[in-house]
């Protein structure tokens, strides 16, 4: 015995079941069987013949076969509950129609599960669900981002100081995070929820730091960034993108990550576009970030082609001939604006990129020096031009914009300018350039503006104020106020794409589609020039269309997949978060005005690793739980209930809308989240009232712990007189919150990463290995319970048929002392079979009589109760067994 | 007690019958009067398939609201395969304007007790459940006295008659609230469960109490049975209607008065409303038959009959036998919305059309009605109310739609002076007749 144990199996016939007893009527006697087979049956659905089963639903037979019909009540579990009317289907020769879960299949019968008149009354159940829905999807600040990062996900990575993880998160929408870290004006920080508690996020500093990190581990340790996605199998397909700025590299950071080839082409000698020639230095560093950044890129496998423009030495046709399936066009736009004044020509009155172009490279651009500046515009460009101009040691530095100043794209900016010695000017627009004899700039006057009606993007329109001239004397202007694309290069060799009223290259908001085949459009070329993180997310969504295309999808089909996986933005009831602890936001320290404004080093000092973990950690993490799994969300999006259009005039605020908002707007109900219970979070706003909680907690768990409560319109699918889920008879199985289709149920989430047993405490009932639903707990050879396995010998039943009136205590006692009482029966047991997956060192003990002390959490309680045979409880054992 | 209106000597009476007597619970009496007459030719002659075959010849319909052919239902109940059946009779009479039910099983429980029995036997159901109003304790009292004295008359209970045919009946006093009156509602109480209804099909005759065969009819249904057996299937035919023959109680409410009277099923409604009095119908504006979920008629429509297929046809139903009479007082649109309040209020909760959906056409309604419409109101209450009808699960939200709907179909000008002009023609109002008001 010391050598080696025997299997249990081959002394299982020890044990024999008594004659007519109970448990060899249990052993002998089969179930009831089934009929060897259903018959089948053909019904016609959607003008397709499928077969299914006699007594299956149509629901069952359309799934089965692969036909979507939408549900949000079904629980496949269980028989169809007719609740949330989604299934109606049409059969013929029906007036009404009826919901597919509950009608069972006749043979022959003819059913359509799309006809308009049935995707209306889908729709219009939806939008009633919608119009009492008081909840939200997406957080506001998620909401507000151009591309919809995942923000609260990549700061919970943040505060648990993961910063691959948030980078990883970040990339999925956006693939450079420590760029947007330095250049994004955060749109998200202006309506975090947390701002409601005390300040908003600093949500782009944090993952400054984040990507920072992942750069600085790239660098120094070779360690690759993280990917956001699997990396698809080489398509074989190649894609050509024109232009090297944010939206070109980030449409061909996602299609290298879908499989093609790509190929970028820049025209300048270095890629980057606008980042590299339009930013400065001390706002993004080059070499320390920007380079590093499109390294992940290169990484994927992108090769970047510089020196080649299009129009001069590349057209459409050669990237065609050299054998590319798709040309992105994201050429931005270097087009200054002119100001439509007198004298505007005059020699000093210079383009503000082109000054920047120049400044950026390092070089100090001609004759600057000592010069009076002007600059004309209020956007990124004019800020960069003005503290640009300071860098290189202008006299004086005057910055006028025509608008007020929160009305400024780049207002957060502004403050940092005037510290650093810019004169700034507001609501005032030239009316002429002032030159002298010799056409030189002696100065340029200006108009004062007053604020007139709201414009499309809400902001009121200046108008100037007559008799309110006045001049300032200058030497020299630059003018930002805003570019257009370049687009000469459409004609011989490259045409086909057309440009639109407004002189922009024309191609659709979703498919990206020039009007020449192949050719897509994104970025700023397309919608004029915007911010970086817009740049970003339209070079994102036209990788989704140019690898739908590539893989030869329908490009009119890939609108309602794109909708699906572009988070949308919704709107939101605002939730008073007051009980949070106040805590203000970590800001990011700066060095001082004279120290930075005559040279180009970063001047903002990013966090700390404590910093960032700290601020991180303040988000309130408002997002609902449930988005990705949320049926709901899923079909309004399909069914268009909640959909905004991706176009951009409603990413830019006036077009969103709540999620309760459409034709059927009224009273509509706000629940109090229930949080009390330790692993189910209850958020009632959210229910739909499908009652799939309470048919799976009655029928399948047999707790019973929810029903619909209360009549009419304010019922709902709640707890007894709506008491704590831990008052209730709730064995927290999780099953309510696996089946709940939208974030009404959801599991907790909990920072509890292990279970420990406290075996001085175990009564070795099993019954968590009984009740936990994902088998976490399991009977086996390295578990503590391992001997309280159910699948051991047959003693239960033997057990059982001793005992008329059972109990689960008695049942629990009987089992834990059945060895001895198997002994008084005469019943043969030998020790061995009671330790299935024992170690062999450990079975050596105990073979030896020692009582434990094996200290690795086997063997305890019947062990020594066996080899003693003395009768005592396995419990009393357990204590000292683990000394 | 309920006002037991005067008909006319002409009208037939099968179910109150006996109302004259003093005592309806005096078993002898009712022996007397023809009762148990019925009950016995069933048990002794008829046997189940003939007496399924009697009831089916009769053209008797069920008086719960839906009008399904009783016959029909008994066999498809006796011909489910199953261990046991059960007969439900429901006396819930959910309808608060309606006492029909309840005045029946006052003022005649033995008829229907005997039906029900007679039922039972029919279909193979061992027990019959009276499901009563527990706030209708007058009803109840009556119920159980009947039932005890048929007892011991050897009316009810083992071997019946010495026929060998036992039933069990008890008497089920049930709380709850509107939606009681639908047939899996009423089932689902009766289980002790929430009071919400099921899919149908399986209709309640294959799969109900239990899940198994149960035949829920009105009182009023099972009422007519006795009579039906004692009499036969010709006598019964010729009454009332061609399509329903019959009579049914109906409780009229009017400016004048009102109360519960018995008419033969076809009898136009001008002369129904008429047993409120003469002035009745010369003050007439509209005509609510069916209960709160039921159609509002225009004066014109007074001389349709009082039949199942013709009130669906002008969009109004049977209902709960209920007949509300409005004069020119009244106001269609606050009429409407009030009804339709009361049924979102009432719904049970289950589908989306109903809680949700009855909910947002009671809140247009009450836009409208103070003044405050949206100028897409109009085309709204139609699209939702047809939805609602598209998808519905029971008759409850399909016909708690009606008020609206028929108001729409007939008092249009209303509805669009409510909208378009804020006024209220009958001044019913407030809000908008202080707007129009100052318009002035």
């Amino acid at each position: 015995m010391t050598d080696t144990l025997p299997s249990i199996y081959a002394e299982t016939n020890a044990v024999t079941p008594l004659d007519d007893s109970v448990a060899e009527r249990l052993l002998t006697t089969q179930s009831p069987q089934r009929p060897q087979s259903t018959p089948r049956i053909r019904i016609e659905v959607d003008g397709r013949v499928v077969e299914g089963f006699e007594g299956q639903t149509i629901l069952e037979v359309c799934r089965d076969n692969g036909i979507e019909i939408p549900t949000l009540c079904y629980e496949p579990k269980l028989p169809g509950f007719g609740a949330c009317r989604m299934c109606v289907v049409e059969v013929e020769g029906e007036e009404h129609p009826p919901i597919s879960c509950s009608r069972t299949c006749e043979p022959e019968m003819v059913v359509k599960t799309q006809t308009a008149e049935v995707r209306r009354l889908r729709r219009t159940n939806l939008e009633l669900i919608f119009s009492d829905h008081n909840a939200y999807c997406l957080p506001p600040c998620q909401n507000k981002c151009p591309s919809h990062i995942d923000i609260p996900g990549f700061l919970k990575a943040n505060a648990e100081a993961n910063f691959t993880e948030s980078t990883r998160i970040f990339k999925r929408t956006i693939p450079f995070p420590s760029v947007l870290g330095r250049v994004c004006p955060a749109p998200c920080e202006e309506h975090c929820r947390r701002d409601e508690v005390d300040e908003a996020i600093a949500i782009r500093d944090s993952h400054r730091y984040a990507g920072d990190q992942v750069i600085k581990s790239m660098l120094d340790d070779g360690i690759d960034p993280p990917v956001p996605f699997d990396i698809q199998p080489r398509s074989g397909r190649r894609a050509a993108v024109i232009g090297s700025g944010p939206a070109g590299m980030a449409a061909a950071y996602y299609l290298l990550i879908a499989g093609h080839d790509v190929t970028v082409f820049e025209r300048d000698p270095a890629p980057g576009g606008m980042l590299r020639y339009g930013i400065p230095q001390y706002r993004l560093p080059k070499v320390e970030v920007l380079e590093a950044e499109y390294e992940s890129v290169i990484r994927l496998g992108g090769k970047i082609v510089c020196n080649a423009e299009l129009g001069k030495n590349l057209t459409l046709d050669d990237l065609q001939n050299q054998g590319f399936d798709a040309i992105v066009v994201a050429i931005g736009c270097y087009d200054t604006n002119k100001l439509g004044v007198p004298n505007e020509d005059a020699a000093e009155v210079l383009d503000g990129l082109e000054y920047l172009r120049t400044a950026t490279l390092g070089l100090p651009y001609p004759g600057h020096a000592g010069k009076r500046v002007v600059v004309v515009g209020g956007g990124f460009t004019s800020m960069d031009c003005s503290r640009t101009s300071i860098r290189q040691g202008a006299a004086e530095v005057t910055l006028v914009y025509r608008r007020d100043m929160k009305d400024m794209p780049a207002s957060n900016e502004v403050h940092e300018a005037i510290e650093e010695g810019v004169t700034a000017i507001f609501q005032a627009g030239p009316t002429r350039v002032i030159t002298d004899d010799k056409g030189k700039v002696t100065g340029i006057e200006f108009i004062r503006m007053k604020p007139g009606a709201p414009d499309a993007s809400g902001r009121r329109r200046p108008e100037p104020a007559s008799g309110t001239e006045f001049t300032i004397p200058c030497d020299r202007v630059l003018l930002a106020i805003g570019q257009g694309p370049d687009l000469s290069w459409i004609g011989p060799g490259s045409e086909g794409p057309q440009p639109t009223k407004q002189r922009r290259l024309k191609a659709d908001a979703v498919t990206f589609l020039t009007d020449r085949a192949g050719t897509f459009g994104t970025g700023d070329v397309r919608v004029g020039a915007a911010t970086v993180v817009q740049a970003i997310a339209e070079g994102r969504r036209s990788a989704y269309a140019v690898d739908a295309y590539l893989k030869g999808l329908d490009l009119g089909a890939i609108k309602t997949r794109q909708q699906l996986a572009e988070p949308q933005p919704e709107f939101l009831s605002i939730v008073p978060f007051t009980s949070e602890q106040k805590e203000p936001r970590y800001r990011l320290k700066a060095l001082e005005p004279e120290l930075r404004n005559h040279n180009y080093i970063e001047y903002e000092i990013p966090y700390s690793r404590e910093e960032v973990v700290a601020e991180s950690s303040r988000c309130l993490q408002c997002t609902c739980e449930a988005i990705g799994f949320c049926d709901l969300r899923r079909l309004g999006i399909e069914y268009g209930t909640t959909l905004q259009t991706l176009e951009p005039q409603n990413h830019q605020g006036a077009g969103f809308r709540s999620v309760t908002e459409n034709r059927f707007t009224g009273v509509n109900h706000d629940y109090i989240r229930d949080d009390s219970h330790a692993f189910i979070l209850r958020e009632p706003s959210r229910c739909i009232d499908c009652g799939r909680c309470a048919q799976v907690c009655s029928e399948v768990v047999g707790a019973a712990c929810y029903d619909f409560m209360r009549i009419g319109f304010d019922t709902l699918v709640t707890t007894p007189l709506d008491m704590s889920l831990n008052d209730t008879p709730c064995v927290s199985c999780g099953r309510c919150a696996e089946t709940c289709p939208t974030g009404a149920l959801m599991p907790k989430p909990r920072v509890l990463q292990k279970y420990e047993v406290d075996e001085s405490r175990c009564i070795l009932c099993g019954i968590c290995v009984d009740a936990c639903p994902y088998d976490a707990l399991r009977d086996g050879g390295d578990f503590e319970l391992s001997h309280t396995s159910r699948a051991e010998p047959m003693i239960d039943l033997i057990a059982l048929a001793a005992v008329d009136m059972e109990t689960e205590m008695t049942y629990i006692r009987r089992e834990r002392d059945w060895v001895e009482r198997a002994a008084a029966d005469g019943r043969s047991v030998t020790p061995t079979r009671l330790l299935p997956m024992l170690p062999a060192a450990v079975a050596a003990q105990i073979a030896k009589g020692e009582t434990g002390g094996n200290g690795n959490g086997h063997g305890n309680g019947h062990v020594p109760a066996l080899t003693a045979g003395n009768g005592q409880s396995g419990g009393d054992h357990a204590g000292h067994g683990h000394g | 007690m309920t006002t037991i209106l005067r008909t006319p000597p002409t009208w037939p009476g099968i179910l109150l019958s006996r109302v004259e007597v003093a005592d309806p619970l005096d078993l002898e009496a009712a022996r007397d009067r023809g009762s148990f007459a019925g009950l016995r030719r069933a048990v002794h002659d008829l046997g189940a398939t003939g007496t399924i075959a009697t009831v089916a010849a009769s053209g008797l319909r069920g008086r719960g609201g839906a009008g399904f052919p009783t016959g029909a239902k008994w066999r498809s109940a006796a011909g489910t395969e199953a261990s046991r059946r059960y007969v439900v009779a429901n006396g819930y009479g959910a309808d608060p304007s309606s006492m029909t039910d309840r005045t029946l099983m006052e003022r005649n429980p033995y008829a229907v007790l005997e039906g029900a029995i007679a039922a039972a036997a029919a279909i193979g159901a061992s027990e019959a459940i009276i499901a009563v109003r527990s706030d209708a304790t007058d009803a109840i009292r009556a119920l159980e006295t009947a039932l005890t004295r048929m007892i011991a008359a050897n009316l009810a209970g083992d071997d019946i008659l010495g026929s060998g045919a036992s039933v069990e009946v008890s008497i089920r006093p049930v709380q709850g609230a509107y939606m009681l009156g639908e047939e899996t509602v009423l089932l689902k109480a009766l289980e002790g469960k929430r009071g919400q209804p099921e899919q149908r099909p399986p209709q309640p005759a294959q799969r109900g109490l239990f899940g198994h065969p149960t035949i829920v009819q009105n009182v009023q249904t099972l009422a007519a049975v006795p009579w039906i057996l004692a009499n036969g299937a010709e006598a019964f035919a010729a009454v009332g209607s061609k399509a329903s023959p019959g009579t049914m109680l109906i409780a009229l409410r009017a400016p004048g008065g009102g109360g519960v009277a018995e008419v033969p099923i076809g009898t136009p409604l001008r002369d129904i409303v008429g047993l409120a009095g003469k002035d009745t119908v010369k003050d007439l504006k509209a005509i609510l038959v069916g209960g709160p979920a039921g159609g509002i008629l225009p004066a014109e429509l007074a001389d349709t009959a009082y039949e199942f297929e013709a009130l669906r046809a002008v969009g109004a139903h049977i209902g709960s036998g209920s007949i509300v009479v409005a004069d020119k007082r009244a106001c269609i649109v606050d009429l409407a919305r009030l009804l339709t309040r009361f049924c979102a209020d009432e719904a049970c909760g289950k589908t989306i059309p109903c809680r949700i959906g009855l909910r947002r056409v009671s809140e247009i309604g009450d836009r409208v009605a103070t003044g405050v419409p949206r100028p897409t109101d109009g085309q709204l209450l139609a699209d939702l109310s047809s939805d609602i009808v598209g998808s519905a699960l029971c008759d409850h939200e399909r016909l708690a739609t009606l008020p609206f709907a028929s108001g729409m179909r007939y008092f249009r000008f209303e509805l669009d002076e409510h909208i378009l002009r804020s006024s209220c023609p009958a001044g019913v109002c407030r809000p908008i007749a202080v707007a129009a008001g100052a318009a002035h």
